[in-house]
């Protein structure tokens, strides 16, 4: 997978919200001001990159090693909740503007689906012929080398990470956008409110599901 | 792989497998405990001590009424020095106090300690335009066509009030909220959830107050409540300072000039004005006399 492939599929063909709908709950929710929507997608996309850098190791050099594939979900699910937390702990330390501008969003970040999401697909398996990148593997069991195919690298699994944040931040963004204006509009009264905004996403996702057709 | 122990159910268990799966997440678990335990030593940001200090002196209601979430935050405001203390209605005096010197602020007496009322003594005396039967308290209530009472601005007694009140200063009966002004703390919720905007604030030291709010004529306010407001205007031409004026047919009572004499309420043919304290009633005549001198005084 080269680097334009990699930009081109997080900010639109495979989008995480628009394309995969993951991550609805903060796209709804958070979306009443562009400022916010932006501090969320940033705090996404913050942690998106660091939970790619630490899960993928885990998974190659740990789970596959062990033959314990299965363990995935739960063990990256403590591990994003346990690098929110340092995050934010750092944050308040070192950039204590950073800190109060994320707020909120920084604790919410932990239960996305999106990021568990995020680690899931960069460690998505491919055959080894079609792979980028092949792990050998001691296999305790027979006593020989098998070979895991992977579909990225570290370095594209970071990378990949950031992309599929800023895909995130860039809908959400959108989407905000989209809000303060249609709260302007006369629409009508059953449609007010939270279901105009429905509409208004189910349009922006109609919008990007054309990038999966090309 | 040897061993391999049946359950009971045909199933095999491969316990050396389960023994790893539990290694790795008791280890995973333990380095990530270890670093945020690290973290937290290195990462210890110096908060303000006052901080602490004034959030324990605040009444604690964490009622947001002041405008901050909750009083951790208005703590955080007041010590920074972006909020004052009037903002807070809640916090009794001698702690208002101890806050000013932990700020090394001026302490101004603040500003005068208000109560809410309830501007309505209909209840069960004003009639019910239909009959309610369905969920909920007075705001669910006022989404079927205003609410089962015949009068506009009529208490329901259905008890949203109640609901969100943190003192448990509210209690409904005869039909309509009553407040304990010995309770209430004027933090302004009951005020907020109120769908028909009824409950109002009057300073503490206020005697009387108009417990009803409709702008109807007389001849409207007799088919519907007996209990309401007929804009006689008698209570305007007793007053003997000027402090009451009929406003699109509701009494309004201009704190600033009442000397707390008590006649309006006794010319009123309808005793929809009433005393805020309940305890100041006649009959209990000996806490009335008490209550009076510490209010002119104030």
């Amino acid at each position: 997978m080269d680097v334009l492939g990699i930009i081109i599929a997080a900010l639109f063909a495979q989008n995480f919200v628009l394309v995969k709908f993951m991550g609805i709950c903060p796209f709804l929710g958070v979306s009443k001001k562009p400022s916010a929507a932006l501090g969320m997608g940033l705090a996404v996309t913050a942690v998106m990159v660091i939970t790619c850098l630490v899960t993928y190791p885990i998974y190659v050099f740990v789970l596959l090693p062990l033959k314990l594939e299965y363990l995935e979900i739960i063990v990256f699910i403590l591990i994003i909740a346990a690098l929110v937390q340092m995050l934010e702990m750092i944050l308040k330390k070192f950039s204590p503007g950073l800190y109060s501008a994320l707020g909120i969003y920084l604790p919410l970040v932990t239960t996305n689906c999106a990021i568990l999401g995020v680690a899931e697909l960069v460690i998505e398996m491919t055959t080894v012929e079609e792979a980028h990148f092949v792990h050998r593997v001691f296999n305790t069991v027979a006593g020989g080398f098998t070979d895991y195919g992977m579909a990225m690298s570290l370095g594209e699994a970071v990378f990949s990470g950031l992309m599929y944040g800023l895909g995130f931040t860039l809908a959400i963004v959108l989407l905000a956008g989209l809000r303060q204006k249609v709260d302007k509009l006369n629409v009508a009264k059953p449609l007010r409110g939270f279901p105009m905004t429905m509409l208004t996403a189910c349009f922006m996702a109609m919008a990007f599901y054309i990038f999966t057709l090309i | 792989m040897t061993n391999l122990l049946a359950d009971g159910i045909g199933r095999n268990i491969d316990w050396a497998t389960f023994g790893i799966v539990v290694g790795i997440m008791s280890g995973v678990a333990l380095v990530l405990a270890l670093c945020i335990i690290l973290i937290s030593r290195f990462c210890q940001v110096k908060e303000d001590p006052r901080i602490k200090e004034v959030e324990q002196r605040l009444a604690g209601a964490n009622c947001g009424a002041c405008g901050h979430p909750g009083c951790a935050g208005f703590a955080k405001a007041l010590v920074e020095g972006k909020a004052t203390l009037d903002s807070c209605g809640q916090t009794n005096k001698e702690a208002q106090i101890e806050i000013s010197n932990i700020l090394g602020v001026a302490f101004d007496g603040a500003t005068e300690p208000t109560v809410a009322v309830v501007a309505c003594c209909g209840g069960n005396q004003c009639d019910d335009k239909y009959a309610y039967q369905g969920y909920g308290n007075c705001v669910n209530q006022n989404m079927l066509a205003g609410g089962r009472k015949a009068c506009e601005v009529g208490c329901m007694g259905s008890g949203s009030c109640v609901d969100a009140c943190p003192y448990m200063a509210i209690e409904c009966f005869d039909g309509y909220a009553h407040i304990d002004p010995d309770i209430c703390r004027s933090c302004g919720l009951c005020i907020q959830t109120c769908p028909k905007r009824l409950i109002k604030r009057v300073p503490k030291s206020a005697k009387v107050y108009v417990a009803c709010s409709t702008e109807c004529r007389g001849k409207d306010v007799m088919t519907k409540c007996k209990a309401g407001c007929i804009a006689c205007g008698k209570c305007e031409r007793t007053c003997p300072n000027g402090a009451i004026h009929l406003v699109n047919n509701v009494p309004i009572i201009d704190y600033s000039k009442c000397i707390n004499c008590g006649k309006c309420l006794e010319a009123c043919p309808r005793h929809c004005i009433k005393y805020v304290n309940p305890a100041d009633e006649p009959g209990k005549n000996v806490t009335k006399v008490e209550s009076e001198t510490p209010d002119k005084a104030e």
